[in-house]
């Protein structure tokens, strides 16, 4: 164990030497290199453009989605599309003002780029026609007559012709307060091949159609996926403004704790730079922005800011032996640049244990992290005491670090009760109470989202309010899962298949959570009857393949592919929420492992449902995986450094608690486990070791010195303790705003990495004395570990 | 033993790897109709009263019935999931319901049980023999007196033969029953089948029919000692000989009639578009009922005193007199195919399932 652990650290250590070598000789050159490095990076970091896309946000590895990918083509028509409801507050749209407006507006969505022109639907467009089985047999014609003037007689004729279109709840509100445009989108640019920009999509229907048409009379509501990624990345903006307060808030707290000016931009503008080096990389390595990754800047900017505490805290000490600015500062890094670095190459392999998650936006996720620790190392360990070295902390810092030596630091006294044994029996009673509290509240705790609507965004958003418009006056649910029932080709429409088809739909409709479902299959049966005189006593499929042949030519696009070999069977769901996804899934699962055969398979899934289905199997089964890997690797790298399992435990176990109640506080607070939230335990878990880390460190220097425990903790919470709260308190700065973003998920993940920073400092502080006090470690430690000889 | 262990284990392995030979759906004759929560909102085609009990048929095989008057309803066991169009009783016990692919289903027990009496393959054998029979039994009087007769029943025989090799592809659309013994299936392209033995044996009776065309047979009726078929197309025929012989009346409309209903000794016709007829000398003259609505009339119901009438679009339309026939505001769009009155109001059988009328508003 413990010559594995010298080699596996001995490079760190000869790294040491020549760095501070190279650092602190030839300070000119490494400053050039630095700076045109951070001038590189920083032009790329410019140029990094936000960044949704739709696949990234699901695990494409999964089987619903790999089904999904293969037919992606033909299921084009099914997923992309925008609605536009125009609404107006008089008695009905059958007036001749309305309908001049949606008219408008249907030309308008016409002419904004990337919109599916000929599969664009509105009563203004000539796809949309009524048809009616007279004695003659099918009559029909555009909905909008042909002689439409606003006059009372063609409003009449639009009346009629709109119910018998069998639009009202799809294209015309149950109550005719309001009409839907369908805007299909393409993805790509049939003309440029470029992929459609979301952004500027959203942004174009905003000007050209809210903005352009909505008044007293007339409201838009607008829905889709390319709406939602749109707010998305709009929401994601505001979120610059956090960053900019998070900075200002950070600076006056870095002034007060440091008391010099140097001090305190020295460490910022280290760390905006680590900032723009991380950003600049990703964008040199393909990546953009998205509104998951977001969260990164923040995150990289607060654990380089709290590393630059520890720097600037360390070259104040070192200052008061030594008041040349160029041997504190040198000293300081020889002091913290193994800790340091142990620090954060576990923060970097914390989020790095994210790449286990098969789901694009978490890997990115992970990457952009592990990316900003990494920078953190060169900026924050190398530059920060390089820059120092220059120009010093200052007299007036050095006389208050001077005066609060004095002082003695006798308020932390309290917390070294902790370390007594009366205090820590209580702090772990306590702690396990917290423990039984957890675990009892975090069985609440569910997989994926449970909110109506797009989940991505807070209830009252007005894209949420634009959905519940739509949702509660037109008969169609906007969650959807889609069952993709492949045949040979042209097999689709066959007389063999449809009635296959319709019974599996029959079967799947006794599901709970199922509201309705759609295929070829309901539409032959409906044009069928069509075509005898509409009675529904035909209204099946027929045996007879001519029958079939002939209903089909009435079929609009989407229900079928191009070779006939796959059909999409529709399935409308009354919400998203977990168990009804794991229900809706099992039982289609269950029909196609019985039915599937060579003629006919069942395949999961598309649409919006079946992808969150697919995201939910997942991340139920990564959350642990994550939870193993993330503890697995943390504990191995304190097992290294500290050479004992009681310490492991000391350290681990209060985070332990922390992600346990994190857990509850998800179950309690309604939000539950999803691609935003999932990463947030790693993350915490990853930054909340440095706690332990540092603070373990110097306790077991002074145990070894052969202090008592508790007058051992006084020293070292006189030392570290004030950097070691600093740092929770800037880390929950960095993230503590997002509580107030527009987007919903980011505004989860706020909230609980704020718990996560929070709780782990408290954990440090109480329970790490408590549990050292109650495991007794030190008595193994019979050297302190010389990683961190590290004492003046 | 480990050997054998280890082999077992890889046997296990390879039979979880190889793809398990799948059962392909069977067919949806061969396919019982699965006991489902969503039978209950399946679209229905009919509804009868069976005694105090109330049955109605439909989609995927359903069978419901009720013995409250419509609130609690109940699915019977039924060994097809085809759609079922009409339903009879001829007693409170013995029961008769038709459907697609030429289905004949039959209950002993009020209508908790069906058994397939037959099916459209059935039928086709039916008619190949019947043609059969025919020519074989074809005497020179008859040649005579029709050169061509023999040239078209060969045809109608190639014809019955090439349908029997397409299988049961033909619906049939109404089952009725003059009384316990005699009774009549009409079906798709003028399919009549009629029997005298309470259903025992069936024979093919569409040839006696006046239907050159061969238009959809709809529905049947009895009035006084006459029965009337009406179909597709304004079809109207009539027998005044217990269906030995038919003949075409003469029809007010060209568009399909749907229902034919005996009320107060006058005939209802109910069709397509809004379109009701009334004829009180038996089908000869009759008189259009001007209604306010261009939806189809689907089913029609008497009970000696009122009348009603369903339809589509969720059309319920009652009355005593016939010019006093009122439009009930049901509150859905839905279609409605039959309508039986229960002792608090009516029972429809529709698009989503059973509806409910009750003396004051609407339960579904």
């Amino acid at each position: 164990m413990k010559r594995m652990a010298e080699r596996l650290l001995y490079p760190i250590r000869r790294s040491e030497q020549w760095v501070e070598y190279l650092l602190f000789h030839q300070r000119a050159w490494v400053l050039s290199v630095f700076l045109l490095v951070t001038l590189v990076l920083g032009w790329q970091a410019i140029q990094i453009r936000p960044d949704a896309s739709f696949i990234k946000m699901i695990p494409t590895s999964h089987p619903y989605v790999e089904n999904y990918l293969t037919y992606q083509q033909d299921l084009s028509g099914l997923g992309n599309s925008v609605r536009v409801a125009v609404a107006t507050t008089e008695e009905d749209i059958f007036n001749a003002e309305f309908q001049d407006v949606l008219r408008l507006v249907t030309d308008e969505l016409f002419f904004i780029p990337g919109v599916d022109r000929a599969a664009l639907q509105s009563i203004w467009t000539p796809n949309v026609r009524w048809t009616e089985v007279t004695e003659e047999g099918f009559v029909g014609g555009p909905v909008i007559p042909p002689d439409f003037d606003g006059s009372e007689a063609t409003l009449d004729q639009l009346r009629i012709n709109v119910l018998r279109s069998g639009q009202v709840g799809r294209l015309v509100a149950n109550d005719f307060r309001s009409a839907v445009i369908e805007v299909p989108l393409l993805d790509f640019d049939p003309e440029t091949g470029e992929r459609l920009d979301y952004q500027a999509f959203s942004q174009r229907l905003e000007e050209r159609v809210r903005d352009q048409f909505s008044d007293d009379q007339v409201s838009i509501h607008i829905t889709g996926f390319a709406k939602i990624v749109g707010d998305l990345i709009d929401g994601a903006r505001q979120v610059a403004l956090f960053f900019a307060l998070a900075i200002v808030i950070t600076m006056v707290l870095l002034y007060l704790y440091s008391r010099s000016i140097q001090g305190t931009l020295i460490p910022l503008v280290c760390s905006l730079i680590a900032v723009i080096w991380q950003l600049g990389l990703l964008n040199a390595l393909g990546y953009g922005i998205d509104p998951y990754s977001m969260l990164v800047p923040f995150l990289v900017f607060a654990i380089a800011v709290s590393h630059g505490v520890q720097i600037i805290n360390a070259i104040r000490l070192e200052s008061l032996h030594d008041p040349d600015k160029w041997h504190a500062a040198r000293s300081a890094f020889r002091l913290l640049y193994i800790p340091g670095l142990t620090a954060l190459v576990s923060d970097g392999i914390g989020f790095f244990t994210l790449m286990v998650i098969d789901i694009r936006v978490i890997q990115e996720l992970a990457v952009a992290a592990s990316l900003g620790v990494a920078v953190i190392i060169l900026t924050n360990l190398l530059l920060l005491p390089l820059l120092m070295s220059y120009v010093g902390v200052g007299e007036k810092a050095i006389e208050h670090a001077k005066a609060q030596a004095d002082q003695g630091g006798e308020h932390w006294r309290v917390l070294t009760w902790f370390a007594t044994k009366k205090g820590a029996a209580t702090a772990l009673t306590v702690a396990v109470l917290l423990a039984f509290g957890g675990v009892y509240a975090a069985q609440g705790l569910q997989i994926g989202d449970l909110d109506r609507g797009a989940p991505e965004l807070r209830a009252d958003s007005r894209y949420n309010l634009d959905n519940d418009f739509i949702t509660s006056n037109y008969s169609t649910s906007s969650d959807v899962f889609v069952v993709m029932a492949v045949t040979e080709p042209d097999q689709c429409s066959s007389s063999a298949t449809l009635s296959a088809v319709e019974r599996f739909q029959y079967a799947m409709q006794a599901v709970e959570g199922v509201q309705s479902s759609v295929s070829l299959a309901d539409l032959s049966k409906r044009i069928t009857s069509g075509l005898n005189e509409g009675n529904p006593k035909w209204r099946a499929i027929s045996r007879n393949q001519f029958v079939i042949n002939a209903s089909l030519a009435f079929v609009p696009g989407g229900l079928m592919n191009a070779d006939c070999s796959l059909l999409p069977v529709i399935l409308f769901l009354d919400d998203h929420k977990a168990e009804t996804l794991i229900r809706v899934s099992q039982a289609v699962e269950t029909f196609a492992d019985r039915y599937n055969s060579d003629q006919l398979q069942y395949l999961l899934a598309a649409g919006n449902s079946g992808f969150e289905a697919a995201t939910n199997q997942v991340i139920a089964r990564a959350q642990y995986e994550m939870l193993a890997w993330v503890y697995g690797v943390v504990s191995l790298l304190c097992l290294l450094t500290f050479r004992s399992v009681k310490t492991v435990l000391c350290i681990i176990l209060p985070l332990a608690l922390t992600s346990l109640l994190c857990q509850a506080l998800m179950a309690m607070m309604g939000i539950g486990v999803k691609v935003a939230t999932l990463p947030v335990i790693a993350l915490g878990v990853g930054i909340g070791v440095d706690y332990g880390i540092y603070i373990y460190s110097r306790l077991s220097n002074y145990l070894s010195q052969g202090l008592k425990l508790t007058d051992a903790y006084f020293e070292t919470l006189k030392t570290t303790g004030k950097p070691v709260a600093f740092t929770g308190l800037t880390l929950a700065i960095g993230v503590v705003l997002w509580v107030f973003s527009p987007i919903k998920f980011q505004a989860d993940m706020g909230i609980l990495l704020t718990f996560m920073f929070l709780w782990n400092m408290l954990g440090a502080l109480i329970l790490l004395p408590a549990l050292t006090a109650f495991l007794k470690p030190h008595p193994e430690l019979t050297s302190s570990p010389e990683l961190f000889e590290n004492d003046r | 033993m480990l050997k054998t262990l280890v082999k077992r284990l890889s046997l296990v392995c390879i039979a979880a790897m190889t793809p398990a030979i799948f059962a392909a759906q069977p067919d949806r004759l061969d396919q019982p109709a699965p006991l489902s929560s969503a039978a209950h909102s399946v679209l229905l085609t009919d509804v009868v009263r069976a005694g105090e009990r109330l049955v109605a048929v439909g989609d995927f095989g359903v069978v419901l019935f009720s013995d409250d008057e419509g609130v609690e309803w109940q699915q019977a066991s039924v060994p097809v999931t085809t759609l079922l169009t009409s339903v009879f009783f001829t007693s409170p016990q013995t029961g008769w319901v038709t459907g697609h692919d030429g289905v004949l289903l039959y209950s002993d027990n009020a209508g908790e049980e069906w058994t397939l009496f037959f099916d459209g393959n059935e039928i086709n054998r039916l008619k190949v023999e019947y043609f059969e029979s025919r020519i074989a039994s074809l005497t020179d009087e008859e040649t005579v007196e029709d050169p061509f007769l023999e040239e078209d029943l060969v045809f109608a025989l190639e014809d019955a033969e090439f349908a029997q090799e397409e299988g049961p592809v033909n619906p049939l659309l109404k089952v009725w029953f003059k009384n316990e013994h005699t009774g009549y299936l009409l079906g798709a392209y003028g399919l009549a089948l009629m029997t005298d033995d309470a259903g025992q044996n069936w024979s093919f009776i569409s040839s006696d029919l006046p239907n050159p065309d061969q238009f959809h047979l709809n529905a049947i009726t009895a009035l006084e000692n006459s029965l009337i078929i009406a179909g597709e197309a304004g079809l109207l025929m009539r027998s005044d000989d217990q269906g030995d012989s038919w003949y075409e009346l003469p029809s007010p409309y060209g568009g399909s009639f749907f229902d034919v209903i005996a009320h107060q000794h006058a005939l209802f016709a109910l069709g397509l578009r809004g379109h009701l007829f009334m004829s009180e000398d038996g089908g000869f003259d009759w008189q259009e009922i001007p209604v306010d609505t261009t939806v189809s009339f689907m089913g029609a119901f008497s009970d000696g005193e009122t009348i009603a009438i369903a339809g589509l679009g969720g059309t319920l339309l009652t009355g005593g007199e016939p010019n006093q026939l009122t439009l009930q505001p049901l509150g859905t769009r839905h279609h409605f195919n039959a309508v039986v009155s229960t002792s608090s109001g009516w029972v429809l059988a529709g698009e989503q399932g059973v509806f409910r009328t009750v003396e004051q508003g609407v339960s579904q």
